[in-house]
């Protein structure tokens, strides 16, 4: 599913090279669960953004579901993220001026052609986050949580390849915390590949492989049953 | 359902490298997520039409002006004819259509027997002297009327010819006779229940007999009644009405209207040369032909719309300006928000384009709220003054539109440009 071989990120500031990820080989089987852990400042959020296509590498190749993405130009790379990621955040990034629904519906915005089925999708996995109700809300009369689970909504509608989750509990309490990992749970007991940073050993308990990271190198890397 | 979304993800087969510009589709969707960012901040939004309908409101009005000062000239075009020119006592630029406060005495009978020789087989020349406001009287019915000293060929010259009764003949001119044709208003009003051919009437004091009626004209496009008046014999009026021995102006009606332009520069020669005019002095005449009377129109409101124009232009500009910065400042509130849509699959130029598309929806809504305030002058400044010529016209809408969505794209590249280079990480932080 996932390829990474020797991939590097040097950045380039004030003519000054500052090296953050030193060849990372990785390999992630599709329907993985991986937390991605370490230290601050050891490269998680680079590679992160590297495996979002939201950055580049600098050295290395990165291949997703047999696809080589390490040449593309912005177009292709936003279409990848389109069809193929999903994303979740920490601090949910819903747009507030829309509907909890629209919101579920932005990546359709950029998706060519749009899915006939879109709202379907959309109103489906609402009900599967336990929204449904609350679909023509906006999002501020959703308490942290419920923000969550529309924004998992929303990180699923394209059927992506791949779920990229960044600290998704970080901004809830531990209720909260709770109902999203039995989310997350669910969506990887039905196969699908996720990669999740956290700092928590609780939240990464639910993973079934935890990558450690440190100094930009792959420093442990555990696989579960 | 439950059973389709958690259902095992397809991989889609990402599309063939995208290259050129945003597909129709898709700038629909961005175009209404434009709408409805703008919807979400209804104030700025306002402020940055502002400019644009103040700017499209003015265009509108001197639009309109310019377009009813040249259906004016059209139609005074169609009154005065193309074939028609007018050659007056007096030189100079005199203000005005009516040009009845001519100077000087200097056009003298011989002047119009030789501007007939030299013209005889291209144009019909006719002298007439004008008096406005002479009182009249028939029966007891008073009343005030211009008379017109005509040569009798005046039906000819003026295209206009009498409905009942007869014309005024080479007969009555030799003869000074004291015999009239009256304009259908002035029949009306002095003779309304009778049959005014053979009924006699005092033009100052002196007595005629009616022989004519002409057909009706209506009012002109100045709102002036052209059936208000009276012809009379030119040598009648000359020596037994107005007490004159010059005419106040001459009708020249050439037979083909590709003759003006040659017959005008054949008619100053000759006048220059009757007068004695020499070569660096003025002349002592006017020829109005049909170019000089749209020219002289056209010059009355020329300066109005030079400035309703500049001041539509500064509108725009400065108009634009306030939106740009007004969409500098959200691209820079909105920064998470461009972020999180980079992450969602948008590419560059669909931020590009939708940033733009603000700008644009902006300013046609500026466009659409600037013509319907504009088109109020418009509609309402004829119907209070007949004298000031508005008109819509499609120009009207076509310039709207163009400026309009000139400034919105002008102005919006730099706000979508800011708004497109963001980095998706650093956006996202």
């Amino acid at each position: 599913m996932i390829e990474l071989r020797g991939l590097e990120k040097t950045y380039h500031t004030g003519g000054v090279d500052t090296p953050v990820l030193h060849g990372i080989d990785l390999t992630i089987e599709e329907g993985e669960f991986v937390a991605l852990m370490g230290p601050s400042g050891t490269g998680k959020s680079t590679l992160m953004n590297i495996l979002g296509c939201l950055d580049r590498a600098t050295g290395g190749s990165y291949t997703l579901a047999g696809q080589d993405l390490t040449s593309l130009d912005d177009n292709q790379l936003s279409a990848i993220r389109n069809r193929r990621l999903g994303f979740v955040f920490q601090l949910f990034h819903l747009l507030p001026r829309v509907s909890v629904l629209q919101n579920v519906l932005l990546p359709f915005l950029y998706t060519d052609p749009y899915p006939s089925d879109a709202k379907e999708r959309a109103v489906g996995l609402l009900r599967t986050v336990g929204l449904e109700d609350r679909m023509h809300f906006k999002p501020n009369a959703l308490s942290g949580g419920q923000q969550q689970r529309v924004a998992i909504a929303r990180a699923l509608v394209n059927e992506p390849a791949l779920l990229m989750a960044d600290e998704p509990t970080g901004n809830l309490d531990s209720v909260a915390s709770k109902e999203i990992m039995d989310i997350f749970d669910r969506i990887h007991a039905q196969g699908r590949t996720i990669i999740m940073v956290t700092h928590e050993p609780d939240i990464a308990a639910h993973a079934s492989r935890v990558i450690t990271l440190k100094d930009g190198r792959v420093a442990s890397d555990v696989k579960r049953d | 359902m439950r059973e389709r979304e958690l259902a095992l993800p397809a991989l889609p087969q990402v599309a063939a490298p995208r290259v050129g510009l945003v597909k129709p589709s898709r700038v629909f969707r961005l175009a209404r997520q434009a709408a409805s960012a703008l919807w979400s901040q209804k104030g700025k939004a306002f402020l940055m039409m502002l400019g644009t309908a103040v700017g499209i409101m003015l265009l509108t009005a001197v639009v309109g002006l310019s377009a009813g000062v040249e259906k004016r000239i059209n139609e005074i075009m169609n009154t005065f004819g193309p074939t028609s020119m007018m050659l007056r006592a007096g030189g100079g630029q005199m203000m005005g259509m009516g040009g009845r406060a001519s100077s000087g005495s200097t056009l003298k009978l011989d002047d119009v027997a030789a501007i007939r020789t030299r013209l005889a087989d291209k144009a019909v020349v006719a002298a007439v002297i004008m008096g406005d406001d002479t009182p009249i009287k028939a029966g007891d019915q008073n009343g005030q009327t211009d008379v017109m000293a005509c040569d009798p060929n005046f039906p000819q010259a003026f295209d206009w010819y009498v409905a009942s009764g007869d014309p005024i003949d080479e007969d009555d001119e030799r003869s000074m006779a004291r015999v009239c044709v009256l304009g259908s208003t002035v029949a009306k009003n002095l003779f309304p229940d009778q049959d005014p051919v053979g009924q006699r009437l005092l033009v100052n004091k002196v007595q005629f007999t009616v022989k004519g009626v002409l057909a009706s004209r209506g009012t002109n496009t100045m709102g002036f009644d052209m059936d208000d008046r009276l012809w009379i014999p030119l040598s009648t009026g000359m020596r037994r009405v107005f007490h004159v021995d010059s005419v106040r102006t001459i009708r020249i009606n050439v037979r083909q209207a590709k003759d003006v332009t040659p017959v005008n520069d054949e008619l100053t020669a000759l006048m220059r040369e009757r007068h004695r005019i020499h070569p660096g002095e003025d002349d002592d005449f006017t020829i109005r032909t049909p170019d000089f009377i749209a020219q002289r129109i056209r010059g009355m409101s020329r300066t109005t719309e030079l400035v309703g124009g500049a001041l539509a232009a500064v509108a725009l500009i400065v108009g634009g300006v306030v939106l740009m910065n007004i969409l500098l400042l959200t691209v820079s509130e909105r920064v998470p928000e461009i972020g999180l849509k980079r992450a969602l699959g948008a590419a560059r130029r669909d931020i590009f384009a939708e940033f733009l598309a603000e700008s644009v929806l902006v300013s046609l809504m500026g466009m659409a709220f600037g013509v319907l305030l504009g088109l109020v002058p418009v509609l309402v400044i004829p119907k209070l003054f007949p004298m000031m010529p508005m008109a819509v016209t499609w120009k009207t809408f076509a310039y709207a539109a163009l400026f309009s969505s000139v400034v919105g794209l002008f102005f919006g590249v730099q706000p979508a440009r800011r708004a497109a280079k963001l980095d998706p990480v650093e956006a996202l932080r």
